[in-house]
């Protein structure tokens, strides 16, 4: 995510135009629409269509949750890039020569309706990489009473996968999605890799297996726009690469993975460390006392209203 | 009616100057490029075919008489050709770091935690040192040969 991190110091223009694509279902047709609206420092676009709806246009319909970049819900498309509209700065898209947002609906998306997009076919592509940790002992999976070992470099392998928030913006900016409707797209098939590189998933063989003759690997030509949008650098192009790298070892039968055991969980053990030296305790203050019950503040100490 | 508007681009995608509008990918640019290069080079081996078959068949070495006359100087089928060779040299530099990149997974970094200024590991690779390179080496090499073909 190359986001101008000093956007949010800038001012941005008094008057911004806010260039809208919309669409409305029940008449059939699309139209561009232009607000203007008074700008302040650090706003977003969101926020901006925010104060589109609740003061000039209230039939404007967008999708958002959070407004902080977590829950994945506000894509659109910012002056032609993908992004979430909450973690886009107004003063980053327009300036003082050119003070308009453009904002569309995300590309590849079917538009529901304005800037609201359908994610049917997007968690159904999602779902065919059986995005689930898959083990082989049925009955430690069904009643689990042991522990996954797994070491600390086997995490760091995958860990940055598991950050994707499924917010569609890879897909939109992915020239091979848009043209071919079969390609799974980015973000499944980087959550494909992330359980393929995952320590405690024994599913591989049928993963690579159902990829082989899925063939959306092959049809990745690595323009790399997926990992250049991605607000959580969760870096989908990286993974396709290595996909393909397991696809080809796994033809040649030179696919290894050390899957990971089950365990017995570890013991607590219920010795006390003890306190280094220079760390002294106050007088007065018994320490297994504390610990036992909830700690008592002193009246003196409670602040009055 | 229309329920819902199809929103997807399609195959102008592959052309769309989304390069530009994107932030730090130059992989998207070179992507584009190498779709229209190979393009080009579809057109010129039709072409090629198309005028080696007629040509030929008053024998080897009137055709090449052909050729050299049109090769020479500076007329529509030469900077045709010129066009095709820059296209080959493209194609061919940047698909060996195609291959290299995508059916090995060479240059492109390892996984890491995101950390500022949160560019994907991929990214920030040896790939795309090598991008910059092809770029400038197909220059040089189109240019160099652009200097023997019509100015030597």
């Amino acid at each position: 995510m190359p986001v101008d991190l000093k956007a949010v110091t800038r001012r941005p223009p008094e008057v911004v135009k806010v260039r809208v694509k919309r669409f409305h279902p029940e008449k059939g047709q699309g139209w561009w629409q232009t607000y203007e609206i008074k700008t302040y420092r650090g706003m977003t676009v969101l926020d901006a269509l925010l104060k589109i709806k609740a003061e000039v246009d209230h039939t404007l319909v967008f999708r958002y949750s959070c407004r902080m970049g977590v829950c994945g819900s506000c894509g659109v498309v910012v002056n032609g890039e993908p992004r979430l509209s909450c973690q886009t700065q107004i003063s980053e898209k327009a300036t003082p020569e050119r003070p308009e947002v453009v904002v569309e609906p995300l590309y590849n998306f079917p538009v529901l309706r304005d800037l609201t997009t359908d994610f049917t076919e997007f968690f159904e592509k999602h779902r065919k990489v059986r995005p689930y940790l898959i083990r082989l002992d049925k009955q430690e999976r069904e009643n689990p009473a042991l522990e996954y070992e797994q070491r600390p470099e086997e995490l760091e392998a995958f860990y940055e996968y598991t950050l994707c928030i499924s917010c569609g913006l890879c897909d939109a900016a992915c020239p091979v999605y848009a043209s071919n409707p079969r390609f799974l797209g980015p973000q499944a098939l980087a959550y494909a890799y992330r359980y393929l590189a995952d320590s405690r998933d024994e599913g591989w063989r049928l993963r690579l297996e159902e990829l082989e003759r899925d063939g959306s690997v092959y049809r990745c030509h690595f323009a790399a726009s997926c990992s250049s949008v991605c607000p959580k650098v969760v870096d989908p192009a990286g993974a396709i690469q290595r996909l393909r790298r397991a696809l080809l070892a796994y033809n040649l039968r030179l696919f290894k993975k050390r899957t990971a055991k089950n365990v017995e969980p570890m013991k607590v053990s219920a010795e006390r460390w003890p306190l280094p030296p220079e760390a002294r305790l106050m007088e007065g203050v018994d320490l297994e006392a504390q610990e036992k019950g909830a700690p008592v503040i002193p009246k003196e100490k409670l602040l009055e209203d | 009616m229309k329920r819902i508007l199809e929103n997807r681009l399609g195959i102008w995608a592959s052309f769309k100057l989304m390069g530009a509008t994107l932030n730090n990918n130059p992989e998207r640019i070179a992507f584009i490029l190498h779709r229209i290069t190979g393009i080009i080079l579809v057109g010129f081996i039709f072409a090629h075919i198309v005028s080696t078959n007629s040509l030929a068949r008053n024998g080897w070495e009137s055709w090449v008489a052909v050729e050299v006359e049109h090769l020479r100087g500076i007329n529509p089928i030469s900077i045709a050709f010129f066009i095709a060779i820059g296209a080959a040299v493209y194609h061919g530099l940047n698909g060996i770091r195609l291959l290299l990149v995508e059916a090995l997974a060479l240059w492109i970094g390892k996984p890491e935690r995101p950390k500022p200024p949160y560019v994907a590991p991929s990214l920030k690779g040896f790939q795309r040192k090598a991008i910059y390179a092809v770029f400038v080496l197909s220059i040089i090499i189109w240019a160099a040969i652009g200097y023997v073909m019509f100015f030597w």
